[in-house]
């Protein structure tokens, strides 16, 4: 028998009657269903939790006001544009009824909501979409709207936030709606070449038209997670090759991988991300950097014993020493990464984004090796595809758009040999890279701080100073490929490496470097205090002499430089 | 009125709530995750309900099901017990919106009792004596120093964003002040980034007091004396008793007068339990209120003879208390000794698992609330409290016998247990005499190093 049944019960009674006058229940909208889970949660707390399922986690769409208060200053919204004409382009039959309907229902005028705030302080022109408006398909309204808010905004030099989230585009309007995507694609070129900034959020769906124009075309493209982002629909695209379709394919994070997304932020966060990269595009970068108070060059101290250059090699290789991302967290403060080279891939070799310097915004670029062999799997052991590289040239050429300085750190084996990296042109990557960095109208500073390993560090070091860890390499080969190559023997790698001329002390013999930086013995992340308190001198000082040159002189310079060589 | 109650718990309290319902002729619904489908509060209820997978962040605590398991069963009201929702005030919202009566406090009072800036400030403006403190932040040892001396030494300097013991430090004296001060704001800066700071009196060696409080929602707020848990391990207490040593029939009224005027403030109803730090020199100061029942809440049924269960069924169906203030007599002494599925040798490390054969004490003035059995199997995703033994007797010399007595006969097989460690708690001299303070677990792990 079942210890249940062995129990006696309080009441015989079959059923229990209550003898209140009212019974519990639940009233009407105190709970309401996730559609993505299933799970019944309460509706307040999705309110206040920036319409998030609290169970899953997953995001339900906002309406254009909601999303306007959760990312503005209380009281800065100023709409623009709410009362516009409607126009039935096509005489299409029952158009104007459905529109009247939804004005009705939703309280909106249209799809898209435009206006002036403030985020953290900084104004901006935003543009919010709402899909409760015929999905926020484009129709001439729409992108009359957007033209409108981004003229307005070159005008006024205000940068320009965007929301997307739409159909593509509006059916009804036929031929109209198409011609929308160049309106406002023209109307971003134009704030564009004017300097200004362009931030889009791509939130869940954004589809067809409205990707192939102005979601796409952000300075700064930001998704929210789990968003279906793409051209064609996945629908569309089954029926038409007639295959299943991989899991969490056209999903923000799909987009992040494949290079076409800066970075997915949290519905919490966003707020705080829009101040941040505001704030970074407010001031140019053409300010005074003061240099901290250190002794000014600090003497190479002389080691006892003198080091061999394969010493060097391995020390520039050894497992613990500083890397790309320790530097990055120990000489700038809240750094924010960017990723993907909008053509391919995110290639985790490098790492790139923006963050300040004493205050100043900079665009800081580092070739990334791993501490762990996990680490190490992922950022491929720093060995950047060409995927890496455009990567680089797209934050350098963001950098000279907004008159940011450029700083790299160089740490490579190489550039990544193997198929794809071919099959996507490395070659032309790291061409195209010392191409564009010769003429960057802004100063650009590389650091060698582990291995410059030949083609593959020079695409980040056609620079105005290149500098070098004391126990940093730069070779046009490694000892073992030069070793090969020469004397048909990898082994013999350290007699190369005697004879290459790789060292720090021998390249600013020959000029091609300008400064070695000296480093403490037994150089870790646990030991980096003297050397970034040395760079941050340094590079102050470097900053403050070059950003003083206009963009003719610094780029003048910078061929000299290796035209001498 | 309350006919059927949902018991929104589980283990020895909510077998407690069962049998309190039981004696009042109220119909009893159940909740148990999967994980307690053997458990005994799922069996010995009128009715059981499953809500959910076996962590408490899906089940326990999982508020919708809570409220569907409630319509679904047709109870009229929500016990939640201790811990878990007890002392949510938005579970106790949800279930004031959906017409449930949950028994305890409305849910604003919770609210406000939880937010501890507006609570010291409900009890400083009601007069109830809180530990002194700096109002403003302060940045600098000059300022801290004069804060300091209005406060009165020892004080303790605290870094805004603390957290861990960081950014800590004690000054005895002004002679101290100026370099604990700096030290703990250079502490401050490197761990938080953060150099703003506070003072407050630093209580020395302070005993862990608390006053068992019944509120009724017509404004009639009684006391029922103290309970003293200075017997604590990193907050968790282990043994409670009441009366307290410590107190004369002076200080007991004035701090049961305190702790109703802090009730009364705060427009408390039901069962609550107002904390106090006792100095030695019988200065003492509010802590915080628990609004809810206590895990300790048989030593004060046992000294006063109320069953504080039903009070709070009768409160929460809005009758008047059953007693007045000068009704409330304290008799005898009654010591509690949480038994907890942990192994003392290993750190106190949580010992889940099947109870093999197990033997309970009984007898006068010997009282067991638990949830276990023989055969029963420990879950390791919850609280590992198996039981509370509790003793009564005419006064503490023979309540402490007794208890070890009623120790030495628990026999629990199959997992392990802290009763040998109370077993010795409760042959320390210092514990016999009653010369104990929160720090007394400490101090004693330390000795036996």
């Amino acid at each position: 028998m079942n210890l249940k049944d062995m129990f006696k019960k309080t009441n015989a009674r079959a059923h229990y009657i209550s003898l209140r006058h009212s019974h519990p229940e639940v009233p009407t909208g105190l709970l309401r269903k996730c559609n993505k889970c299933g799970a019944a949660i309460i509706a307040e707390d999705v309110k206040n939790g920036y319409y998030i399922c609290p169970k899953c986690h997953g995001y339900f769409r906002v309406h254009a006001y909601r999303r306007i208060e959760m990312i503005a200053d209380e009281g800065t919204f100023e709409e623009w544009d709410k009362e516009m004409d409607f126009a039935n382009p096509l005489d299409f039959k029952g158009y104007e009824e459905k529109i009247e309907s939804l004005k009705e229902r939703t309280h909106l005028n249209e799809a898209i909501v435009t206006g002036r705030v403030e985020i953290g302080g900084h104004p901006a022109v935003v543009g919010v979409c709402d899909g409760r408006f015929m999905m926020a398909s484009m129709g001439r309204i729409v992108g009359e709207k957007i033209a409108r808010a981004v003229e307005r905004a070159t005008e006024e030099k205000l940068p320009v936030i965007l929301f997307t989230c739409s159909g593509g585009a509006r059916m009804q309007e036929g031929i109209v709606s198409l011609m929308q995507m160049a309106k406002t694609s023209a109307a971003l070129k134009k704030h564009s070449d004017a300097g200004l900034l362009y931030v889009t959020v791509l939130t869940d769906p954004t589809t067809g038209g409205v990707t192939a124009s102005f979601a796409m075309l952000g300075d700064i493209i930001l998704a929210e997670p789990k968003a279906l982002i793409g051209f064609a629909g996945p629908r569309v695209i089954e029926q038409t090759i007639g295959q299943k379709l991989p899991k969490g394919f056209q999903r923000s994070e799909f987009l992040l991988d494949h290079g076409f997304v800066d970075r997915i932020v949290e519905r919490e966060e966003l707020k705080d991300v829009l101040a941040q990269i505001l704030d970074m595009h407010s001031a140019g970068g053409h300010a005074s950097y003061e240099p901290a108070q250190t002794e000014p060059e600090a003497a190479v101290e002389q080691p006892e014993a003198p080091v061999s250059a394969w010493d060097r090699v391995q020390l520039s290789r050894q497992k613990d020493r500083p890397v790309g991302t320790d530097y990055i967290q120990a000489l700038f403060t809240d750094f924010m990464e960017f990723h993907g080279d909008r053509y391919f891939k995110d290639d985790h070799a490098i790492v790139g984004g923006i963050a300040y310097f004493h205050g100043i915004p900079v665009t800081v670029i580092a070739q990334a090796k791993g501490k762990t062999t996990k680490e190490n799997l992922d950022r491929n052991f720093s060995m950047p595809s060409p995927d890496g590289y455009r990567k680089a040239l797209r934050l350098m050429k963001q950098a000279e758009k907004f008159g940011r300085p450029v700083i790299c750190f160089v740490d490579t084996p190489g550039a990544f040999c193997g198929l794809e990296a071919e099959e996507r042109g490395q070659g032309e990557a790291i061409a195209r890279n010392l191409y564009e960095l010769s003429g960057l109208e802004v100063p650009v500073l590389s650091v060698v701080i582990g291995e410059g390993g030949s083609g593959g560090a020079l695409a980040m070091a056609v620079a105005d100073e290149v500098w070098m860890l004391e126990n940093a390499i730069y070779s046009v080969l490694s000892p073992e490929g030069f070793a090969s190559i020469l004397w048909k023997d990898s082994k013999r790698a350290s007699e190369a490496a005697e004879v290459m001329k790789l060292t720090a002390g021998d390249l600013k013999q020959l000029g091609i470097i300008e400064q070695v930086i000296p480093e403490p013995e037994n150089y870790t992340d646990q030991n980096m205090e003297s050397v970034c308190t040395d760079l941050d001198g340094r590079i102050a000082r470097f900053l403050n002499e070059y950003t003083g040159l206009g963009p003719s002189e610094l780029t003048e310079r910078r061929y000299d430089r290796f035209r001498k060589m | 009125m309350i006919g059927k109650i949902l018991i929104a718990n589980r283990g020895e309290i909510a077998v407690r709530i069962i049998r309190a319902c039981r004696e009042m002729g109220i119909e009893t619904v159940a909740v148990y995750s999967e994980a307690d489908r053997d458990a005994l509060h799922t069996q010995l209820a009128d009715e059981a309900v499953c809500i959910g997978p076996a962590p408490s962040s899906e089940s326990y605590l999982n508020m919708q099901n809570l409220i569907s398991a409630t319509l679904i069963s047709g109870a009229d009201a929500i016990h939640p017990g201790f811990g878990f929702l007890s002392e949510n005030s938005k579970f106790a919202e949800l279930c004031e919106q959906c017409n449930i009566t949950f028994i305890g406090p409305k849910s604003r009072v919770i609210q406000s009792l939880g937010n501890k800036s507006e609570a010291r400030n409900t009890m400083i403006n009601a007069g109830v004596p809180v530990i002194p403190g700096s109002k403003d932040p302060i940045y600098d040892a000059q300022t801290g120093a004069a804060v300091a001396s209005e406060i009165g030494y020892p004080v303790i300097v605290k870094a805004a964003l603390g957290g861990g013991g960081k950014g800590m430090r004690v000054a005895q004296g002004p002679e101290e002040f100026e370099s604990s001060f700096n030290t703990a704001q250079k502490e401050a800066q490197m761990a938080f980034g953060d150099n703003t700071m506070y003072i407050e009196h630093f209580v020395q060696h302070p005993r862990h007091i608390e006053f068992q409080i019944l509120a009724d929602e017509h404004g009639n707020v009684i006391h029922l004396g103290e309970r003293d848990c200075s017997i604590q391990r990193n907050h968790q207490k282990m043994i409670e008793e009441s009366p307290s040593i410590a107190l004369t029939p002076e200080l007991r009224k004035r701090m049961g007068e305190a702790a109703v005027k802090a009730a009364k403030a705060a427009h408390y109803t039901n069962a609550g339990t107002i904390e106090f730090l006792l100095e030695k020199n019988g200065n003492f100061y509010f802590m915080e209120m628990n609004t809810r029942i206590q895990v300790e809440h048989p030593v004060t049924e046992w000294v006063t003879g109320i069953d504080l269960i039903k009070e709070q069924i009768r409160i929460a169906d809005g009758k008047e208390l059953s007693y007045r203030q000068e009704d409330v007599h304290i008799t005898g002494h009654a010591i509690e000794c949480r038994i907890n599925a942990e192994n003392p040798a290993k750190n106190f490390r949580p010992s889940p698992g099947t109870i093999t054969d197990m033997y309970l004490p009984g007898g006068k003035g010997v009282r067991i609330d638990s949830a276990i059995y023989s055969g029963y199997t420990v879950p390791p995703y919850y609280d590992s409290m198996l039981a509370k033994l509790i003793v009564h007797a005419k006064n503490r010399n023979e309540a402490i016998r007794k208890m070890r007595s009623a120790l030495g006969e628990v026999i629990i097989e199959g997992i392990d247990t802290n009763v040998d460690y109370q077993y010795e708690i409760l042959n320390n001299p210092d514990f016999i005499s009653g010369n104990i303070d929160i720090e007394f677990i400490e101090n004693m792990s330390k000795d036996a190093d």
